[in-house]
């Protein structure tokens, strides 16, 4: 589903992806594990098609369509959806009428025909369900003011609306309590397919108790160093990072 | 100022002699009048350049309007509605609210006369603005609207000002708002006339205790000029909420300044401008607090395009007797391209010690996280923008409490912003 192949990323001619490279397969789910900084929200936020980082050299291909020409816009369209490490707030647009747009832009871009008021509001409807998130939250503005949990929250009802194929949650877990962690992590297990796959970005080993990876990865300075089972992220937790030297 | 001349003769044809002596008294101080231009236009040359183009002092002649009326319908709605062409008020053409005496100045009666003469030119910046002096100088019959006392009218009365036939048009109008009354104007102005022009405008608004007044205002003047001057006068108790919605315009200068002149006195000003091409917005606003426990809150907030500039400048004074006053002000701006700028000033006088005053003012550009954010869910980057732009325009439509006038208005900010999505 996602190759990724060498890929060399910088951002105003700081170089922070340094060679790096991953395959997702349909139906597995990948963690992302590294210390901060090491370029785990960068590789996010370039598969999903950032303009402010230059990519160098390398190349994303997903599903056979190379990614380098298209916005993020196209990227969403062809099924790439990123849970945003730190939504962004922004007054004056509400969700819902947000997801409208999104929800018709990416029809739209099918071929398909809009969906009318109430199919749309059924649809919500199923998808609040799945996050637990209530409706006025929805009607009000995107983010503004909720609490980190809503907003994660919201990231995951936004991805049930959408229905991607290649769903990249980054640091999802941070700033939750662990019923807020439960729901969540329910909503990511119950979305999950054979058809679409899952990468998961933490720190934390604690997230992948409830989502359980096929594979764990280990980032550090822009490149994945070391990549094994869930044991790993075991590990990782154990030991932290240092016993992992960069070309061990 | 070779004008002088000139203006003295209109003065002296003046034939109601209180207005003469009131004229003289305009006259007398136009040199210090014209020097204070300099401070209050730094950024908007509008005097040098309508002077240049055009003959500020001809007179107009009070015609009979030939095609005006159709095309205007599509700008009426409401049931009620006042019509002037060329600075003159038509009573043929308008739909006058009951309760409401609508009359030219010089059809008042007698009695009807005192109220408006004791506030004819005395509240107004004619001393302070050159453009005002020259209006109050040369136009030719004040429009005056009286509400009656506890006088409550639910839907808005539509002003239209239509530049028919000539090429400078002076516009002046009186509103006096009696005791618990309740009115919502809806003011616009439209041209008819396919070269440049020049529209001045001066009014000036009395509200007595306990009196309620909703003024909204959507100017889309293209590439003509316009000087708007509102000056308002409070008493206890009373409620101003103004809304001022600029979207076009070779140079549009609005002067609003309100003074609360008693006790308990509240004024909302809002304004949203969104301007591209060529055009200059230059809003100059002030709020005096003379007495106790009064609130003003004012928030403007504005999109540049194009090669567009903004002006803002916002006065607050709270005198010595106004404490407990309330006084908050902001100005936003999102400059959309590199070859559009904003001049924006607060001005805060305060002698009251016991005051709650803000203001702050910002000039950014688009937030890049918000339309990444709003594209990586599948929205194209022309969307995007728009939503947030309307978003940010949403934040002073959300005041408006009627709907109505919240939908027209909604429509007017759309179509505009939709003028963005080539940039
Ligand atoms: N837009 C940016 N401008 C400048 N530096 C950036 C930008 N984005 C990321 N960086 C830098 O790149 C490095 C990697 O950041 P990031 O990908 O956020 O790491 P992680 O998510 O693993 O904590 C950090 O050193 C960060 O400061
Ligand atoms: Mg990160």
């Amino acid at each position: 589903m996602l190759k990724i192949k060498n890929l060399h990323a910088s951002v105003e001619d700081t170089k922070i992806l340094k060679g790096l490279n991953l395959e997702v397969k349909s139906g597995e789910v990948h963690a992302i594990m590294g210390p901060n900084g090491s370029g785990k929200s960068t590789l996010a936020s370039v598969i999903a098609g950032r303009e402010d980082y230059d990519v160098t050299d390398g190349e994303i291909n997903f599903q056979g369509t190379d990614l380098g020409e298209l916005g993020p816009e196209e990227r969403a369209r062809e099924g790439i959806f990123l849970a945003f490490q730190y939504p962004v707030e922004i007054p004056g647009v509400s969700t819902t009428n947000f997801m409208k747009t999104a929800v018709n832009q990416i029809r739209e871009s099918k071929g398909e025909k809009p969906l009318d008021a109430v199919a749309f509001l059924k649809l919500m409807k199923e998808k609040m369900k799945l996050v637990n998130i209530r409706q006025d939250l929805l009607s009000r503005s995107i983010n503004d003011g909720f609490s980190g949990g809503e907003k994660k929250r919201n990231e995951i009802f936004q991805m049930a609306m959408l229905n991607p194929k290649l769903s990249i949650l980054d640091e999802t877990d941070s700033g939750l309590d662990i019923d807020a962690l439960k729901i969540v992590s329910n909503g990511v297990n119950a979305l999950k397919s054979k058809e679409n796959a899952t990468v998961v970005v933490t720190h934390y080993q604690r997230l992948l108790d409830y989502i359980v990876p096929d594979f764990v990865h280990v980032l550090i300075d822009g490149k994945i160093v070391k990549s094994g089972d869930k044991n790993l992220a075991l590990e990782l937790e154990e030991k932290g990072y240092d016993w992992i030297k960069p070309g061990n | 100022m070779n004008i002088t001349k000139d203006l003295k003769k209109l003065v002296s044809k003046e034939e109601d002699i209180n207005l003469k002596n009131k004229k003289t008294d305009i006259l007398d101080s136009l040199d210090l009048t014209y020097s204070l231009q300099k401070e209050e236009y730094k950024y908007t040359p509008l005097l040098k350049i309508v002077d240049k183009k055009f003959d500020l002092l001809k007179e107009n002649k009070d015609q009979i309007s030939q095609k005006s009326y159709e095309e205007v319908a599509k700008f009426v709605n409401s049931k009620f509605y006042l019509i002037s062409v060329d600075g003159y008020f038509k009573s043929e053409l308008s739909n006058i609210p009951p309760k409401v005496k609508i009359k030219k100045y010089s059809e008042l009666e007698r009695e009807e006369k005192d109220t408006f003469e004791n506030m004819y030119q005395k509240h107004d910046d004619s001393k302070s603005d050159f453009f005002s002096s020259l209006n109050s100088i040369i136009h030719e019959d004040c429009l005056t609207i009286s509400v009656d006392s506890n006088t409550v009218l639910k839907e808005h009365i539509t002003i239209i000002n239509i530049n028919e036939n000539y090429d400078v048009n002076n516009y002046r109008k009186m509103i006096f708002c009696d005791k618990g009354s309740e009115i919502s104007i809806f003011e616009r102005f439209i041209n008819l006339k396919s070269d440049e022009n020049f529209s001045s405008s001066v009014s000036e608004i009395y509200q007595a205790e306990n009196s309620k007044l909703n003024y909204y205002s959507a100017q889309d003047f293209k590439e003509n000029y316009h000087y708007n001057s509102i000056n308002v006068f409070q008493k206890r108790d009373s409620v101003s909420n103004f809304f001022t919605m600029s979207f076009s315009g070779s140079i549009v200068r609005n002067n609003l300044n309100i003074c609360l002149h008693d006790k308990s006195c509240y004024t909302n000003m809002y304004g949203f401008y969104a301007m591209n091409d060529k055009s200059l917005i230059d809003n100059h606003t002030s709020v005096d607090h003379v007495d106790e426990n009064s609130l003003s809150n004012e928030h403007y907030k504005g999109i540049m395009g194009g090669r567009s500039n903004g002006v803002f400048n916002g006065k607050i004074f709270v005198r010595k007797k106004a404490q407990k006053t309330n006084a908050f002000q902001s100005n936003n701006n999102i400059i959309l391209s590199d070859k559009s700028k904003v001049n924006t000033k607060p001005q805060l006088e305060i002698w009251a010690d016991d005051v709650k005053c803000s203001h702050g003012c910002t000039v950014g550009q688009m937030d890049d996280d918000a339309i990444f954010y709003l594209m990586s869910r599948g929205i194209s980057r022309k969307d995007s923008i728009s939503l947030l732009l309307s978003a940010f325009s949403s934040e002073i439509i959300e005041k408006i409490t009627d709907e109505k006038m919240k939908s027209l208005l909604t429509e007017l900010i759309k179509k505009q912003l939709e003028k963005f999505n080539d940039e």
